[in-house]
């Protein structure tokens, strides 16, 4: 789910280096706000890494398999620092596997850390929990970031396909793209959900520390 | 499956002009070139396009396998997402058989597309492949990347190996126990949640290990010194050399689309 080089107008280019620019200066001014900023660095640099390589998980849906984004996960973990966390992971993807792209930089990382940034917020929800249903409402907000994060970067990006490449669909195709789209995500949508759902128990209950920052 | 990573930057040792063009006024050229590319739509302006990346690259001196190899997987993908535009996109037919037709607009829609993606990702290619890794980073650094995002960028970078290695012996582990990944459970999916959460897990305790390393080499204290020498009058040459084509593509791009909206055009 990257927009490759090559597929936007400028104007959207443009358009997406400056959201992904102003979001990145709000996080970097949140995390500048910490007690000791540079103590996170390492942190957030090795979690960054480790996202990197658990999005090369596959869970196999036969007949084929799909990878997981993490970008609900990623907001839930690592709050502020997912923005410069996803940019990073999005930076070495273009530039290591030629996946994504340059000149589309902008566009991906705003598409993945919007997303985040809520699916960070989203995750606060499980404070509303009573303390008896502590550990069901952690569950709940976890699916709730994963599936949220995923969803909200598909419909953008199926937005940005359907109304910037071809320039001469018909809006009954167009209706039809959007909607083939949609569905195809909603199962994709739920295996993320249960997966950020059953990583943060996991983590709960090994090293809750993880989540404390969150 | 776990994805191995090519080598970035195993063609930087090269000996080229552009190997020798200062790594701050590199990317400020090329920066402005992939910028101009992303603007043009007119078919005309395609070859063009093609000509000054290709150009670039053949006299950066890497190697046409290694372009071959970097287009490969990304073309893949574009063909696959683009394959469809031809039967979707237009209205004035080439080829029909009952009801399916392929359209003329929608093969020309890909024309540009696919040229201006060849292109950037060339000029992707000559950035990077170029220089060091860290020399980009000192580079992004001195041209106003923040503090945070280059020793995010860097650290990163630095323990990538090591946990996608992490990775595969776990995966190793967990076939030698018998497990068969092969198809979808709810069990299966919390297995792989575990996984990803010890990844997780074991990066965030070697990172407390690294930070305490840092300190003791004197992280936070002051700021590294740049490598970087200042620019000579041949790469800011280079680098005005390189803004007038991206300029005059776009402006050749400007009036194309003038006269196109006019009427004197396609």
């Amino acid at each position: 789910m990257h927009v490759p080089d090559g597929f936007l107008p400028l104007p959207v280019i443009v358009g997406g280096y400056a959201t992904t620019g102003a979001l990145t200066w709000l996080s970097l001014r949140q995390i500048d706000r910490l007690p000791n900023p540079q103590a996170a660095i390492p942190r957030a640099s090795l979690l960054t890494a480790a996202f990197f390589v658990a999005s090369w998980i596959h869970i196999p849906v036969p007949p084929a398999s799909v990878h997981l984004v993490l970008n609900g996960l990623l907001g839930t973990i690592l709050g502020y620092f997912a923005m410069p966390a996803i940019l990073i992971g999005l930076f070495f993807q273009a530039i290591m596997f030629n996946h994504g792209g340059l000149s589309t930089l902008g566009v991906n990382a705003a598409m993945m850390g919007i997303p985040a940034l809520l699916a960070y917020r989203i995750f606060q929800l499980r404070r509303l929990f009573p303390k008896a249903y502590e550990r069901v409402g952690l569950g709940v907000a976890a699916f709730a970031s994963g599936a949220f994060g995923l969803g909200l970067s598909a419909a953008i990006f199926v937005g940005l396909l359907v109304t910037t490449i071809p320039t001469s669909l018909d809006a009954s195709t167009e209706r039809a793209a959007i909607l083939t789209l949609t569905i195809a995500h909603v199962p994709v949508m739920a295996i993320e959900g249960a997966f950020t759902a059953a990583l943060v128990l996991f983590l709960q209950r090994v090293r809750p520390q993880l989540l404390e920052q969150s | 499956m776990v994805a191995r990573r090519p080598a970035l930057d195993a063609h930087c040792h090269l000996d080229s002009p552009i190997h020798r063009w200062e790594p701050r006024a590199k990317l400020v050229g090329i920066t402005l070139l992939i910028f101009a590319f992303a603007f043009v739509h007119q078919l005309a302006l395609l070859p063009a396009l093609l000509l000054v990346s290709l150009s670039l690259y053949a006299l950066s001196g890497l190697p046409w396998r290694f372009w071959r190899d970097r287009l490969r997987l990304p073309g893949t993908l574009l063909l696959s997402m683009l394959v469809l535009l031809p039967f979707l996109s237009g209205g004035t037919p080439l080829v029909s058989w009952g009801a399916i037709a392929i359209y003329r607009e929608g093969c020309f829609a890909i024309l540009p597309i696919a040229c201006r993606f060849v292109s950037i990702l060339t000029l992707g290619l000559i950035a990077f492949g170029t220089m060091p890794f860290a020399t980009l980073i000192e580079a992004m650094r001195a041209l106003g990347l923040p503090c945070i995002l280059a020793d995010m960028t860097l650290l990163s970078y630095r323990y990538l190996d090591d946990t996608g290695n992490m990775l595969i012996q776990m995966r190793q582990a967990m076939r030698l126990r018998g497990w068969q990944g092969d198809r979808f459970s709810w069990q299966h999916l919390s297995v792989l949640a575990s996984v990803a959460g010890t990844l997780l897990i074991r990066s965030f305790e070697r990172s407390e290990q690294v930070y305490r390393a840092m300190v003791l080499r004197g992280y936070g204290q002051a700021r590294a010194v740049s490598r970087l020498q200042s620019p000579q009058l041949r790469d800011i040459g280079a680098t005005v050399w390189v803004a007038c084509v991206a300029l005059t593509i776009a402006a050749l791009e400007w009036h194309l689309r003038s006269l196109s909206q006019f009427g004197f055009g396609g």
